[in-house]
């Protein structure tokens, strides 16, 4: 029962943080059909920036924590606007080189701006202190990214299914031609949906540096981890990239638990056996 | 031919750095392989080091519990590729563009978890050492130099490029190269798809495993990162540097970036990957051919 | 009168000339040092670099009278077909005389056969796998096995009332060593391992492994992780999920590593640890081994990586005397395995069986001096050799 308890909750804050981070990535890959290798860069970027200024210029987490993602939204975006939007119309392989050579680029400036160690957010006495559940201590961090993920995850589906917006990113979802004639300002969708993205990605990034430690390497080691969450919940879709993210989350977390020597076989075996019954995403047909 | 000859002068002219050359013919047999599925079949993949490293553990095991001759134990190599390889793409070629990509990764994974956890085989994270090879053919030792290592490796990847052009050029390479293009019109003819590619990627297999056999030969060791995604990753983006689908791409972008990494490594080995990413992006916005044309253009106006 | 003089300039110009010809005093000392440079492990590289550097420094620039070109060269991680290459580079066209470096097990393994054939001495830095000296003789180490701390602490654990402890280290060569030499040590002291936890190389939560600790029901856990983001992630685990509280007592070696040590904040007081090397060592030779250091680089640090870069260039130092800075395996390594010296981390000597360094290792408590966390040094198990190529 204790163990029960430890996989869900462990489970569930894992799979969150891969939920947060891979929103961004299932709607660019589902919207622009855009391969964006340099994804977990934003995350990266996102920690970095909490990280380096919780710690070095002493601001409050909860300052830092919106400064960054700000950062991160504006980091996207630009680089949308001006370097990647060009490649749109290119083949899916030089779109691969491209966010891969994008990658390597932004791990060799982190390392040469903030050096190779682990970088770490200090947090605030409110999320750094341990709560006793009464069968379990655990750090009130994990708590903040469970409630978080809930959180984004309300947001979103608030702001596809009711706003503007959401019906704009739909319909350019699903026919960007018709979406285009019907006068849908496809660019700004486009740089707007690529910017939350990125700002989701660097939100992901600050609240998986405990699960996630930051380092160089970061951009491309959890990249992997991204793409299947994107790939099994099914491209452009929100609900199906958080039971992606829960589900593959909690599985990680009980092989951990129960058969720490068989490693991430367990994750890679559910994610395989999940695409192939769903191909096309766990809620679509 | 032109390759065998570019290596022999290779080998003769930098007697110092046989490692590199041996290095780098090994890795351009595997992103060889990686053509075939990619730029001939159309199926890009991000688990082809699965293929290598079952190869690599094949034969080190062969070597180190069965025989130490090299030949026998690249057979095995290339037995163990072609097989993971049936049976992989028996699951795997029942899907397509990102799902399948991303059952590649899932398959690759599995495997290297598979190999980490038989530590008792393959040597877990520690690596499968151990055995010395026997001589090449009987007569030649492999030496400190590498001579014999270079050559061996410049030999298979040599027959390795013939059997592709020859398979690449034959009416079953056409045909794989039109379901590339158009998978329903060639169905529509009566081409058995499924069957066909599975043969494509199979012999694709069979030279990863060659590669993989050839590492663990001249290295002399084998470890989990010749199972990796990092691998698999890697060649894709040598692939991609060289140009998919016409086989020499596969050598030219090898050649590129691994003597980019080994320069760079050199100069700096904490800023390399700057150079690297620099490059690849620039590659992408500036693709050679343009680059070319344009020059070519210059010349001409110039003129 | 004159004449002896001139009988004097004449022989010392010809004797000047002679050995520049030969060019003896101009040729220098080539040493490969060969680790992680990029990566999630390269903050190794950058400690060989200072201790190296740092070490030829204090010696006024030469080692004994020779000039020394330290070429570096990048790993990256455990990667052992591409460092053989490298070091198939460095021997066959660098020409290096001596080889340093090496962090990770499987990489050493693989140039085991290159250096035995060139007869090329490698001092291994850090690279804790009992089994590597082994595989040729020209290895020489002056870092640690994990059978060398762990032999002691699991005598001190049996002595102090702690009967049942649970291990949790990482899956690899080191870290089955470390289990292994735990399991056998405290049994044979009459305590009881009650559980070995094998945690794999890429794990980055820790939670789910503390919790098993806790439901084990152990009184102690002694624990091996490498240097870097894993040690991090396990003591900050430790302390999150509220282990300490609950009475476990944590036993380790290398984790509460200088180089990390600030970043556990408060919660690492009190972890005990049992290990060769402190920069809290009160000697005169660990504060010039650490001014040293600083003067190089103000942030540069101390610990167990720096230090068995230091000690390993003495190694060489002393190598290149035997043998007048003349490349010649045989006698550098005869003379290397004799050495006996004070090093930063208290006397050492090479064991000339094993050729691994022998040293004292210490029982430390992480304590607060001058508002800086250290490992002070409570005990001193004495000079231990490595019970595990001893058998």
């Amino acid at each position: 029962m204790q163990l029960l308890a430890n996989v869900l909750i462990d489970g569930l804050a894992y799979g969150m943080v891969l939920f947060i981070i891979a929103v961004g990535l299932s709607v660019t890959l589902g919207l622009m059909r855009f391969v964006n290798l340099a994804h977990g860069a934003f995350a990266m970027i996102g920690g970095y920036v909490a990280a380096l200024l919780t710690r070095e210029a002493q601001w409050s987490f909860w300052i830092a924590l919106p400064v960054a993602i700000a950062a991160t939204a504006a980091t996207g975006a630009l680089l949308e606007a001006f370097v990647l939007r060009h490649l749109y119309r290119r083949t899916e392989l030089e779109q691969v080189l491209f966010t891969i050579g994008l990658s390597f680029f932004l791990i060799a400036g982190t390392n040469a701006l903030a050096g190779p160690q682990v970088q770490l957010i200090v947090l605030p006495p409110l999320l750094a202190q341990s709560v006793d559940l009464g069968f379990r201590t655990l750090p009130a961090q994990r708590l903040f990214v469970i409630g978080t993920g809930l959180i984004v995850a309300a947001v979103a589906a608030w702001t596809v299914t009711r706003t503007r917006f959401g019906v704009w990113l739909r319909a350019a979802v699903d026919h960007p031609d018709t979406a285009a004639t019907l006068g849908i300002p496809i660019r700004t969708v486009q740089c707007a949906s690529f910017a939350a993205g990125a700002a989701l990605a660097g939100l992901g990034g600050v609240l998986g540096a405990e699960l996630m430690p930051l380092e160089p390497y970061y951009a491309l080691k959890y990249l992997v981890l991204v793409l299947v969450v994107v790939a099994v919940g099914g491209m452009g879709s929100l609900p199906g990239s958080l039971l992606a993210a829960v589900t593959l989350g909690i599985v990680e977390t009980a092989s951990k638990y129960l058969a720490s020597d068989w490693g991430s076989l367990f994750f890679f075996l559910a994610m395989a056996v999940l695409l192939a019954w769903r191909p096309n995403g766990l809620l679509q047909r | 031919m032109i390759l065998l000859v570019i290596g022999l002068l290779a080998w003769w002219a930098l007697p110092d750095q046989l490692g590199l050359v041996t290095r780098i013919a090994i890795t351009a047999l595997f992103v060889l392989s990686l053509d075939l599925v990619v730029g001939i079949a159309g199926l890009a993949t991000l688990g082809h080091a699965a293929l290598f490293g079952v190869g690599a553990y094949a034969a080190g095991i062969f070597a180190l519990h069965l025989h130490v001759d090299p030949l026998l134990g690249l057979m095995v190599a290339i037995a163990a590729g072609s097989l993971l390889a049936l049976a992989s793409g028996a699951f795997l070629l029942r899907y397509h563009g990102f799902t399948f990509l991303m059952l590649t990764v899932a398959v690759a994974q599995i495997v290297a978890s598979l190999a980490q956890k038989a530590r008792d085989w393959t040597g877990g994270d520690d690596g499968l050492s151990g055995f010395t090879m026997g001589p090449l053919l009987g007569l030649f030792e492999f030496d400190l130099e590498g001579k014999t290592a270079a050559l061996y490796a410049l030999v298979v990847l040599a027959a390795g490029l013939y059997v592709s052009r020859r398979v690449v050029d034959s009416p079953f390479g056409l045909a794989v190269r039109g379901i590339h293009e158009n998978r329903a019109r060639m169905a529509a003819l009566g081409t058995p798809v499924v069957r066909r590619l599975l043969a494509m990627y199979t012999l694709a297999g069979a030279l990863a495993g060659a590669a993989g056999g050839l590492s663990a030969q001249t290295n002399a060791i084998v470890g989990l990162d010749s199972l990796s995604f990092a691998l698999s990753a890697e060649a894709l983006v040598m692939l991609i540097l060289g140009g998919a689908g016409r086989l020499h791409g596969a050598l030219i972008g090898t050649v590129v970036f691994t003597l980019l990494h080994h320069t760079a490594a050199s100069i700096n080995p904490y800023h390399w990957l700057f150079i690297i990413g620099a490059a690849l992006m620039a590659v992408v916005l500036l693709p050679p051919q343009k680059a070319w044309a344009w020059l070519r253009s210059r010349r001409g106006a110039k003129a | 009168m004159i004449s002896q003089i001139r009988r004097m300039a004449v022989t010392a110009a010809t004797t000047y000339l002679a050995l520049t010809a030969f060019g003896v005093s101009a040729q220098p000392v080539k040493v490969g040092i060969v680790g992680p440079f990029s990566g999630p492990y390269s903050h190794y590289g950058s400690l060989f670099k200072n201790g190296a550097e740092a070490y030829i420094a204090s010696q006024g620039g030469k080692l004994a009278g020779k000039e020394i070109e330290l070429i570096y060269r990048d790993t990256g991680g455990p990667n052992p077909g591409q460092t053989k290459t490298l070091v198939q580079e460095l021997i066959v066209k660098d020409k290096v005389d001596y080889l340093g470096g090496f962090v990770f097990t499987p990489n050493a393994l693989a140039v085991a056969p290159l250096i035995q054939q060139s007869k090329t001495p490698t001092v291994i830095f850090n690279a804790a796998t009992s089994a590597i000296t082994d595989k040729s003789e020209f290895f020489l180490r002056t870092s640690y096995t994990l059978w060398q701390v762990t032999v002691p602490i699991a005598q001190w654990a049996a002595k102090n009332n702690i009967k049942k402890v649970v291990t949790a280290v990482t899956d690899y060569g080191p870290g089955i060593d470390a289990e292994t030499a735990w399991k056998s040590e405290f049994t044979k002291q009459g305590g009881t391992t009650v559980e070995s936890i094998r945690m794999p190389i890429a794990t980055t939560d820790f939670a789910p492994f503390v919790q098993r600790i806790k439901a084990s029901g152990a009184q102690a856990v002694y624990t091996f992780l490498p240097g870097g983001p894993p040690n991090l992630g396990f003591v900050k685990a430790y302390n999150e999920n509220g282990l300490a509280k609950s009475g476990i007592q944590f036993l380790g070696t290398a984790e509460t590593d200088e180089f990390d040590l600030q970043k556990f904040g408060d919660a690492a007081l009190g972890l005990t640890t049992a290990f060769h090397y402190s920069a809290a060592h009160d000697s005169p030779e660990n504060r010039t081994f650490i001014e040293a250091l600083k003067k190089r680089d103000p942030n540069a640090i101390a610990n167990y990586a720096s230090v068995g870069a230091w000690d390993g260039m003495y190694v060489i130092h002393k190598m290149i005397e035997a043998t007048g800075g003349q490349k010649d395996g045989q006698k550098a390594l005869t003379a290397g395995r004799e050495l006996q010296w004070e090093s930063p981390r208290g006397p050492v000597r090479i064991d000339p069986k094993t050729r691994h360094i022998v040293q004292n290792v210490y029982l430390r408590n992480v304590e607060r001096v001058g508002g800086v966390l250290v490992n002070k040094e409570v005990q001193s198990f004495g000079p231990q050799t490595d019970y595990g190529l001893d058998k």
